[in-house]
């Protein structure tokens, strides 16, 4: 039997991915601050699920709210760094 | 003509071919399924004798193959999409969802294979 792709794709030694993320979590009757990272590469823990991410694409910092099902996954899946392409006609020629 | 999971097959056919032609079963796993069932490679349809057959009918029914298949690999497909993953975005898009180049034409496999396809 083969093991998943995504046992594949990091050593399990190594554990996910934990990056130290400045995570204040707000006290009741506060509003929930997002939390503004350049880290992509971290993973998605349990105890993330509600926080809010702006993460860093190269250019901007996309934010998106952290569900269940996204634990597992890296940061960056959820901030796209790709624009897609669009002809724009140059007026002065 | 031997009917195995509303499936006909001729009584001249390869067992290890009959069983691949199921969605969701491989040589490897075709012939794990022989193997358990004390059938030999070569052996064809036509030899099976009817308990065997409804042995392998038994054990493919309890199986995830053909439509059941196809609409697991369809919902992970669409729980990337729904996440808002760039895996999904890729699938929806039909491009190479692990970096491969697009610039030349080497895409053609992603282009026919990665979609979010539709329920039938």
């Amino acid at each position: 039997m083969h093991p998943t792709s995504r046992l594949l794709a990091r050593s399990v030694w190594k554990g996910p991915n934990i990056v130290p993320l400045p995570i204040i979590r707000p006290k009741l009757g506060e509003k929930l601050l997002p939390i503004k990272t350049q880290a992509r590469s971290a993973t998605i823990l349990p105890n993330f699920v509600g926080l809010k991410f702006q993460v860093h694409n190269g250019k901007i910092y996309h934010e998106f709210s952290v569900t269940e099902d996204m634990v597992g996954h890296k940061l960056g899946e959820f901030s796209p760094t790709r624009k897609r392409f669009a002809y724009k006609q140059t007026k002065n020629r | 003509m031997v009917l195995i999971l509303s499936h006909n097959f001729a009584d001249t056919r390869l067992i290890l071919k009959a069983l691949t032609t199921f969605y969701g079963i491989g040589p490897v796993v075709a012939s794990q399924i022989m193997a358990r069932h004390c059938i030999h490679q070569t052996a064809r349809i036509g030899s099976l004798p009817d308990q065997k057959i409804l042995d392998l009918t038994a054990e493919l029914s309890t199986m995830k193959i053909e439509n059941d298949k196809r609409r697991e690999i369809h919902d992970n497909i669409q729980r990337l999409r729904d996440l808002g993953t760039y895996r999904g975005r890729r699938h929806a898009m039909g491009l190479p969802v692990r970096g491969q180049n697009t610039k030349s034409g080497q895409i053609q496999s992603a282009r026919k294979l990665n979609r979010v396809f539709k329920e039938k």
